[in-house]
């Protein structure tokens, strides 16, 4: 069993109106925390608050020909492993970051009930773009 | 930004934005709809995204969104194009995450009064036997050669291990089994999301309802399809779960690259699209054939447990309860047809998102027993409001490319839905209307309230009245099943 920090909701991230699915506004001072934010809207998306209690750990490799094919391919990639496995991670320690690759490790733990989870992470209107506060992204889920 | 200013009014109920409103548009942008449908399509990204369609490469005639237009991500939901073959282009997300999202109708001889003392028992049976939620697992368990064999037979599959009837598949698009399915074309991560998934509904606006059928426009026509007014009807809507969601994934983040190796220019990303006579756009199409057919032996699978569901809880009880099924129709796909385009046949591909194929009477890919009459379309409502049966028409095959609406189309986020109402408040508002509700998520049934989408009613008069469907039932719910 792992223990993390608690965290209060997802900081830098707001939802944004979307009619059929749900839209996301993530910053992050880098793309490093961009990412781990974006992960953690996953979390939200499911009902789930941001446990402290993780007991299982999985590592994954992510690339992406830039940093948005990167951004959702990470995502998708982490929506494979919930529904394959029935888990739902609720941290991850991002390493090695670049913007066409990333590895990184996922903490979670069984889920005890059907995910409601998303269908997929979409590319729409989507750009990696420099803000004041470093970088952002609007990311739409198909739910 | 897009107002009516920016419409000609083509005739009633056809509203286009010509190709001079941008310069990368190729073609008009075409809109059937009331003005009330299309203000309220106004108000979203939607005729944005319809306005991005016109640019694809290889589309011809018009980009064509039908009355339930509203936003989705890259093209609209309700978008039709079609793209001139050869190296006319194939977009996945023109078919959208939901390969083969659509509609099987059941009917029966009994009649809802004689079922009602126990529909609850029925409800309860069918949220037992068919499992919803987005992560449901059925009880299925695939070997790696079956899921293979599902993938390219479809529902075919599904009825050789003794799963429904033959009939069904002769009231099947595609008689339950797209061809050209080539599952070396779908990834690993594809079979894992989808393996144990058969024989399930999914969440979100994926349900089965038994209905009254409460209205008949055409009853010698609704006769033929064995469907009789108070009779019992069951709808199944849902697609290819998380098989057809990454597949979609794969291709869509794998043309990321492709679409600049052509030299393709995109308003949106998520319009990534390859010529369909590429490496590429073969090996999609392949993998969406497996996605559509994994679809067709999903609802092929709920149907005969719906089946069982009606025989475990009636036999012995009523008399003859059999269901038969109408059609099984898509609403999200892409697909290789033949349309006739300034008096000369041409081959084209139709991509339908969020729209249903509507064919007319004469068409030679229809059942011998259908093909006088047209295809059956039908037309989900949202929850707790009435559904629709038409028929396809010559004119949507002049018109629309033979297709016409899928759906009421939403009209409000799902975060604005669950703050305008409760799940538990309109539980209590379906059951005062007699409605049974067996829901896995009350906040699942909040997003899905009526109040969220336009009314089902406007968008099928529309389609009625410019001609591109045919009214023939309406249905309305007495059980609603939701994941």
């Amino acid at each position: 069993m792992t223990l993390w920090p608690e965290v209060e909701g997802v900081s830098g991230a707001e939802e944004v109106e979307h009619t059929a699915d749900r839209a996301f506004r993530i910053r992050g001072r880098n793309l490093r925390q961009l990412l781990e934010r974006a992960a953690q809207v996953l979390v939200v998306l499911e009902g789930e608050p941001l446990a402290r209690e993780c007991f299982v750990q999985r590592v994954i490799e992510v690339e992406g020909t830039d940093r948005e094919t990167l951004l959702v391919n990470w995502l998708n990639e982490i929506l494979y492993l919930e529904q394959t496995h029935q888990e739902i991670y609720h941290h991850c320690l991002l390493q090695d970051v670049t913007d066409h690759h990333l590895r990184a490790q996922l903490y979670g733990r069984p889920a005890d009930h059907n995910i409601a989870s998303a269908k997929a992470v979409t590319f729409h209107n989507l750009e990696v773009k420099e803000s004041s506060e470093g970088l952002e992204a609007t990311v739409v889920v198909d739910v | 930004m897009l107002g009516t200013h920016n419409f000609v009014h083509v005739e009633e109920f056809v509203w286009e934005i010509p190709p001079t409103y941008r310069p990368d548009m190729r073609v008009p942008a075409r809109l059937y709809a009331d003005e009330e449908l299309l203000n309220l399509a106004l108000s979203d990204n939607s005729i944005t995204q319809l306005v991005n369609t016109a640019t694809l490469p290889g589309i011809i005639q018009h980009a064509i969104a039908m009355p339930d237009i509203h936003q989705g991500y890259g093209f609209p939901i309700g978008g039709v194009v079609a793209t001139r073959l050869p190296h006319g282009v194939i977009s996945p997300g023109g078919v959208g995450y939901d390969i083969n999202c659509g509609v099987r109708l059941l009917v029966s001889q009994a009649t809802v009064e004689e079922i009602q003392p126990f529909l609850k028992e029925i409800a309860s049976a069918l949220y037992s036997n068919c499992p919803s939620g987005v992560g449901a697992r059925g009880s299925l368990r695939l070997t790696d050669t079956e899921l293979e064999e599902v993938l390219h037979e479809g529902a075919c599959w599904m009825l050789g291990q003794g799963y429904g009837e033959p009939e069904d598949l002769n009231h099947t698009e595609e008689f339950g089994r797209v061809p050209g399915a080539e599952a070396a074309h779908v990834s690993e991560h594809a079979r894992e999301r989808g393996r144990g998934q058969l024989g399930t509904l999914g969440a979100g606006n994926h349900f089965i309802e038994v209905d009254r059928v409460a209205e008949v426009w055409d009853q010698a026509i609704a006769a033929r399809l064995k469907i009789y007014r108070d009779n019992v009807a069951v709808q199944i809507h849902c697609g290819s779960r998380g098989l057809g969601h990454q597949i979609c994934e794969d291709y869509v983040s794998r043309f990321q690259k492709s679409v600049h190796d052509y030299g393709i220019t995109l308003p949106d990303r998520e319009l990534v699209c390859v010529p369909l006579d590429s490496e590429e756009g073969l090996e999609y199409l392949g993998a969406m054939a497996c996605a559509a057919n994994f679809a067709f032996a999903n609802r092929q699978r709920l149907a005969h447990m719906i089946r069982q569901s009606f025989e475990q809880v009636l036999t012995g009880r009523i008399k003859d309860f059999h269901l038969h099924q109408v059609y099984d129709i898509a609403h999200n796909m892409a697909k290789i047809e033949e349309h006739e385009i300034d008096g000369h046949p041409l081959r084209l591909c139709v991509h339908r998102k969020g729209a249903t194929r509507a064919f007319g009477p004469g068409s030679a890919v229809l059942p011998d027993d259908l093909r006088d009459i047209g295809q059956p379309v039908l037309i989900p409502g949202s929850m707790g409001t009435a559904s629709y049966v038409l028929l396809g028409t010559t004119a949507a095959m002049r018109q629309t490319f033979g297709s016409t609406c899928h759906g009421a189309g939403r009209v409000m986020s799902r975060v604005k839905a669950k703050k305008a109402v409760r799940g538990s408040e309109l539980l209590e508002q379906l059951k005062s209307r007699g409605i049974v509700v067996c829901a896995g998520s009350m906040s699942g049934l909040a997003e899905e309230a009526p109040t969220a989408y336009k009314d089902v009613s406007r968008v099928v008069e529309v389609v009625h009245q410019v001609g591109i469907a045919k009214k023939i039932a309406r249905l309305e719910p007495v059980a609603v099943i939701k994941g």
